[in-house]
């Protein structure tokens, strides 16, 4: 714990530094032209590489892209409630003491960039429903506590990804580049904190715990890798951008082999982190 | 549309792929699926997105509830009646 201290004072320095207010940071356009300009990097769209993709004319593209901008705020949004939520849940437990102050400044950086996130869907597009329902859970909190950090790792790391990958795409609207760089800021920071308490985590736990134990949080870990990758591959936004038969084009997208590589790709460094760790043997099955 | 037969098939076989259990001969529309262990709450929005698909219409989640699941002759009541 004690070096899970030192990175939790660290990063704590880095938050106050860079501490933002969302209200001011972003002059919002009074409209915006989704066929004219693009949103979502072409490589990032969950069509690209796919028939699909190829039989769309350029505004089509960008259209695409501008849904699927609002498709990725949105489950960005819904991400961050539920990782807001197990912040507080979690903020001032005696036994994550050493965690408290860190815990109070990503609860304050998760909720800004839903402001951002939130911004441009509720001014140029929507928020997407989110297709998630929680059953509650019945496992031993400090199982809990591993499964919460690990799941906000393995979202927050598929995300950054695509931030950093739109961050530094010149041909992005700027108020796209703007949100995916900003968050790619913030997230970093919490990157390395989420590292250091899995592999903590993991550590005390895992040899404490019984095999059916072990089993159980490596099977949700995988399923959970596949869940956050099924988001990008929205229905709703392939029906907003006015393409036919957008359930269809859901399956036929997530099985054709350009987005089987592109997924396997941007989770590369999140998977080689947790199987390292121990918390993953394999690759899970069915995300690629 | 497909038929209710089809659909009913056609859930039951994203189960068996979806499942980490060992579903033998005694798996059928009445088996409790998440009670039952069969799949977990992580698998309800790829589950939703295939109701979805086969009845060709969205779904509210925000009115739904983990009842709504309870085994394929529930989800059939519940979605394509």
């Amino acid at each position: 714990m004690t070096q899970i201290r030192e990175t939790s004072d660290r990063l704590c320095r880095l938050s106050r530094r860079s501490y933002q207010n969302p209200y001011e940071q972003v002059d919002w356009p009074e409209a915006l032209d989704p066929e004219a300009e693009w949103f979502t990097s072409a490589e990032c769209s969950s069509l690209y590489g796919t028939p699909a993709w190829d039989r769309l004319d350029e505004p089509g593209r960008r259209r695409l892209a501008f849904h699927e901008a609002a498709g990725f705020y949105s489950l960005n949004i819904h991400g961050e409630k539920l990782l807001m939520q197990g912040l507080s849940a979690r903020l001032y437990r005696k036994d994550l003491a050493d965690l408290t102050g860190y815990l109070h400044h990503m609860l304050d950086e998760e909720n800004k960039h839903s402001v951002y996130f939130g911004g441009f869907c509720t001014r140029y597009a929507r928020v997407y429903p989110s297709r998630q329902l929680s059953f509650g859970g019945t496992r031993p909190r400090d199982v809990e506590d591993l499964l919460f950090f690990t799941k906000t790792l393995i979202f927050e790391e598929i995300v950054d990804r695509h931030n950093q990958v739109q961050a530094r795409d010149r041909r992005l609207h700027p108020l796209a580049r703007f949100i995916n760089d900003n968050h790619h800021r913030e997230e970093a920071r919490h990157l390395v904190f989420g590292r250091e308490v899995v592999r903590d985590m993991w550590r005390s736990g895992a040899s404490r715990w019984s095999e059916d134990v072990i089993a159980d949080v490596r099977a949700e870990a995988a399923a959970f890798v596949t869940a956050c990758w099924r988001e990008y591959y929205n229905p709703d936004v392939y029906a907003d951008a006015e393409l036919g038969a957008p359930w269809a084009l859901a399956e036929t997208a997530w099985s054709a082999p350009a987005q089987r590589e592109r997924r396997r790709a941007y989770s590369a460094g999140c998977l080689d982190f947790l199987t390292g760790a121990g918390v993953l043997t394999e690759e899970p099955s069915d995300a690629f | 549309m497909l038929s209710e037969p089809e659909i009913r098939t056609n859930l039951r076989a994203w189960v068996r792929r979806k499942s980490a259990a060992d579903l033998g001969a005694d798996f059928g529309d009445g088996t409790p699926l998440f009670e039952g262990g069969l799949l977990r709450s992580i698998h309800v929005p790829e589950l939703v997105l295939v109701l979805e698909r086969l009845r060709g219409a969205p779904i509210d989640v925000e009115a739904l509830a983990p009842c709504d699941f309870q085994d394929v002759d529930t989800m059939i009541g519940r979605f394509f009646a």
